[in-house]
């Protein structure tokens, strides 16, 4: 019982992390229905830096985790600027999906072998700003850095809604994405918004990899399975629904956990996917997503 | 002459079988000069040079699925190495022949391709990339998990493949991948220029459009990646048999983008682009192992960058020096990292993925499609209408002469339409009988688009019920639905754009044909004879719209008026009992909609149903027999088209309810 228990809170800890991802992958599509097959990627390259700052591998450390944490935002939104300049916006001129899904998959290969060119090949440990030692909830021993995972990604998604709520940049993105042409007409600048949702994504995605970078290993390929898995937790919860990230990163975050240890954590990867395929091929806009009508 | 354009023309293929001779002596000397081409070189360049081959065998396929069908699929890589898997395990594990374990792989991986397509019948695009992506990486993890089966990470060693108890050679196994990679060639080529190839390509062009031509949009695509599966795996188990070791990684992430890069580097929709492309990133490791020269590499794209700059500049002035910033920048970062580094082994990718941007924004067509530039394919052009033996008489065809069932053709009752809260059609009935003509009217958002959704299958009705020839088709597929004899158009024109105007044509007659794949291949008699008749009937419905002449023309570059007309063209190709048409005039000058009214006389003549959503009075009035008008889901008027003209409630409907307005009626 309590394994199980402790396996759920760690799968929890992993769903959050999922779901901060995916709400990368909404706000990208929401403003521009475009998605970032290199968010993993993203995900890597925030790990890493945060990793080049506060650990020793490029001579550091040079700042501690909190003020690490700061620096490696700033960094991810200028990579999803990067990839939005580079990737998306020249392929959303010529009206080509075939461009940006290829040219987002490029810039991520890319940036993976940079790393790999610049931090090396193996997977190395990423210190923990949080004590190690275990701390006992519900009968489980649990890592604080796992409660600080939780923590922190509720509090990324919460800030994030208030943006869009509270404030007239946020009525922008939300505007740009409801109806682009419409909100073009209105004087918003819908390629600013674009840009800046690419900076967002790339932003959380980032913010996610320094989140989970202490509790697991980091390294150049770190990236590209978990932006995978993030991508089936946004299409299992919907796209265009933030309750549903959360549902579906809890869900696949909870059944990796389980598979892990019941079955092996060669498999651990399993079900997410299976899931993915399953959710697309019966209820391809998630459970909480919306059909749009579609017009002929 | 003109007995020779005749007798050429009597190639049912038209264009692309003249096409295919024509280059037909460019690949036997091909073949001559890669028969002879392992008394010339060494052992490693034969091994490089069956890479290729087998490559191209791959891309043959994939070409199916991006090139024709227009998705992403990043699961190749897999599917390769699934099929190299298959014949590790058979030849190692249970003794099977080298040619036994071929089909077997095909089987295998045809069979993993139909599971892949599922899905796809829900989704499409960047979901059915990340799909295939799924895939794939399941597919790594499993080859790498299932160690009793796979020798997981340890791989498998293969012997040489044994050819009738003989061991080949490396140089004697190169015969053997390059008849295969020929053969498979072929019969690609063959399938792409048929009727399957048009179908995928239509796919990709509409795929609404497809399935209300009565192509079905699922069958089609998994057929598409089954055939593609399949060649994949015929590619992984000669692949498995040339390197002799396999291991799981090296079917990952990276082969895939290799393929991609590959396909559309070398030219989409083509048979010497998987060729080229092949041979690119398989030589391509081999020019960056010399950093010398690839240094000489860089400084050629930097010359050349720097020479089209200057060149252009001078040609076409300067205002556009702002596009050349990016090549710029990518050139300079060549030529300053080929100082910079000792190897760039490990920049591998980071060139792959450079020259995928590359050539998604500047070589889209692949080079293929760059060496055509200029210069049009042979089309159909090149051979005079008039050179068509006898010209057949314009007659319309249907499914029934005589209706089977007595009693109206439609006969739609109580159809309630509802999205969310919105009735967008309430409790709607009405009937059509033989050889009517409907004109369908009201205001905007009266219902009268969604009313054809529903008719077509496109929409299922929230309650209610559809009957068309006395059977319920409420709840049928829109492929089955079009296939009973129900034809339309769209009111956002939904063409083929990248097809030829025959092309277009040709999907609607798809339903005539009844030969099967293995008759495509071989042409055999029967898909000679069927596929002569859809073209000599395609030219006919062409004829008939008034568009014979631009028979060979990309429909996306006809004048928009045309365009409607093509959609007709393409709807009556189906041969239906019901046309419906939806705003055929919208967008069109008065000289067009003149076209157009004639055209509509024309098949009111040939005593085919029509329905006709339209806003301009003067075609709905000079047409129909009935005319029906809708406002909020609902008929509020029908009758002859001069009664309802002076109907009150219809004055009300189009010009707001007041006094004046049932004035300006009377």
């Amino acid at each position: 019982m309590n394994i199980l228990t402790q396996l759920v809170l760690s799968g929890m800890a992993l769903g959050m992390i999922y779901a901060v991802i995916a709400f990368g992958y909404q706000s990208t599509f929401a403003t521009s229905g475009t998605l970032n097959f290199g968010q993993g990627e993203a995900l890597m390259l925030g790990a890493m830096t945060g990793l080049s700052l506060t650990g020793e591998i490029m001579g550091g450390p040079y700042l501690n985790y909190w003020l690490m944490v700061p620096v490696v935002l700033v960094i991810g939104s200028l990579q999803g600027l990067v990839v939005e300049f580079l990737a998306v916006r020249p392929a959303l001129r010529i009206h080509s999906e075939f461009g940006w899904i290829m040219s987002t998959i490029a810039l991520g290969i890319i940036f993976r072998n940079v790393a790999e060119n610049v931090w090396g090949r193996d997977d190395v440990p990423f210190p923990s700003p949080l004590p190690t030692t275990p701390v006992h909830i519900l009968g489980a021993n649990i890592l604080p850095m796992e409660l600080g995972v939780m923590v922190g990604a509720l509090l990324l998604m919460g800030l994030m809604e208030l943006f869009n709520r509270r404030t007239l940049y946020g009525k922008a993105v939300v505007a740009t994405s409801s109806d682009r042409g419409a909100a073009g007409l209105m004087g918003i600048d819908t390629r600013a918004v674009i840009a800046f949702s690419y900076a967002l994504s790339s932003l959380t995605a980032a913010f996610a990899g320094v989140l989970i970078a202490p509790i697991t290993l980091t390294g150049a390929s770190m990236g590209s399975v978990l932006g995978l898995k993030a991508f089936a937790v946004a299409i299992i919860g919907g796209l265009t629904s933030g309750m549903g990230a959360v549902v579906g990163g809890l869900i696949l975050g909870i059944a990796e956990t389980t598979t892990g240890f019941y079955f092996s954590t060669g498999y651990k990867d399993v079900p997410g996917l299976i899931l993915l395929l399953l959710i697309l091929a019966w209820k391809p806009n998630g459970l909480f997503g919306r059909a749009a009508v579609q017009k002929f | 002459m003109g007995c020779l354009v005749a007798r050429r023309f009597k190639s049912f293929e038209g264009v692309r079988r003249v096409k295919f001779r024509g280059s037909w002596l460019w690949w036997g000397m091909a073949l001559l000069g890669l028969a002879l081409l392992p008394r010339e070189i060494n052992e490693y360049y034969i091994h490089q040079g069956v890479l290729i081959a087998i490559y191209a065998i791959l891309l043959f396929g994939l070409d199916v699925v991006v090139g024709y069908t227009g998705e992403v699929s990043l699961a190749h890589g897999a599917l390769f190495g699934i099929g190299a898997y298959t014949a590790g395990i058979l030849s190692t594990k249970t003794a099977w022949p080298f040619l036994a374990t071929l089909p077997a792989s095909m089987a295998v991986t045809a069979f993993f391709g139909g599971v892949l397509a599922l899905p796809a019948l829900r989704v499409r695009g960047p979901y059915l990339a990340m799909v295939t992506l799924a895939f794939g990486t399941i597919a790594q993890i499993l080859i790498n998990e299932m160690d009793f089966l796979t020798n997981g990470p340890l791989g498998i060693s293969l012997q040489k493949p044994d050819l009738w108890g003989h061991a080949l050679e490396e140089s004697e196994y190169y015969y053997v991948v390059l008849a295969i990679f020929f053969l498979t060639g072929f019969l690609i080529h063959r399938l792409l220029i048929s009727r399957f190839g048009r179908a995928f390509e239509a796919l990709h062009g509409s795929p609404v459009a497809a399935d209300c031509m009565g192509v079905s949009v699922y069958r089609y695509k998994v057929l598409a990646f089954v055939v593609s599966a399949a060649i994949a795996g015929l590619a992984g188990s000669l692949f498995s048999f040339n390197e002799l070791f396999i291991a799981p990684n090296s079917f990952n992430f990276e082969l895939t983008i290799t393929f991609l890069l590959a396909l559309i580097m070398g030219g989409r929709k083509s048979r010497l682009g998987p060729v080229l492309g092949a041979a690119i990133v398989v030589l391509l490791p081999n020019i960056l192992d010399d950093i010398q020269l690839f240094r000489w590499l860089a400084h050629g794209v930097m010359l050349g960058v720097l020479g089209l700059f200057l060149w252009r500049g001078w040609k076409q002035g300067w205002n556009h020096w702002k596009s050349w910033i990016i090549p710029g920048i990518g050139a300079l970062a060549l030529e300053i990292s080929s100082h910079r580094l000792q190897d760039m082994t490990d920049w591998r990718l980071t060139i792959f993925g450079a020259l995928i941007l590359f050539v998604v924004y500047y070589l889209q067509n692949g080079i293929v499609g760059w060496l055509r530039q200029g210069k049009p394919a042979v089309t159909e052009a090149d051979f005079p209408l008039s050179g068509e033996g006898a010209v057949q008489p314009v007659e319309l065809e249907r499914r029934s002469v005589a209706q089977t069932t007595p009693g109206p053709l439609l006969q739609v009752s109580h159809v309630v339409m509802s999205f969310g809260g919105l009735r967008a059609l309430n409790d709607l009935s009405c009937e059509l009988a033989p050889g009517q003509i409907l004109g369908l009217i009201g205001p905007n958002g009266s219902g009268k688009s969604t009313l054809m959704n529903v008719l077509t299958g496109l929409y299922v009705p929230t309650s209610g019920e559809v009957r068309f020839k006395g059977q319920r088709i409420s709840g049928k597929s829109p492929t089955r639905i079009a296939l009973r004899g129900l034809a339309r158009t769209f009111q956002n024109l939904q063409l083929f754009g990248d097809m030829t105007v025959l092309e277009n044509v040709l999907i609607g007659l798809n339903h005539r044909y009844r030969s099967g794949m293995t008759e495509t291949l071989l042409h055999l008699p029967r898909f000679v004879r069927e596929e002569k008749a859809a073209r000599a009937r395609a030219r006919v419905l062409l004829d008939f719209v008034g568009l014979a002449g631009e028979a060979s023309r990309e429909a996306r570059h006809l004048p928009y008026g045309q365009q409607r007309l093509l959609e007709i063209a393409r709807a009556l190709a189906l041969d239906p009992d019901l046309l419906l048409l939806d705003e055929p005039a919208a967008g069109l000058t008065s000289a067009e909609i003149e076209r157009l009214i004639a055209v509509l006389h024309k098949i009111k003549g040939q005593g085919l149903a029509l329905i006709l959503i339209e806003h301009h009075m003067d075609v709905v009035m000079s047409v129909s027999d009935q005319v029906m008008v809708l406002d909020s889901g609902r008929c509020i008027a029908s009758g002859l088209p001069h009664e309802v003209r002076h109907d009150a409630a219809v004055i009300k409907a189009y010009l707001g309810g007041g006094e004046e307005a049932q004035h300006a009626g009377n």
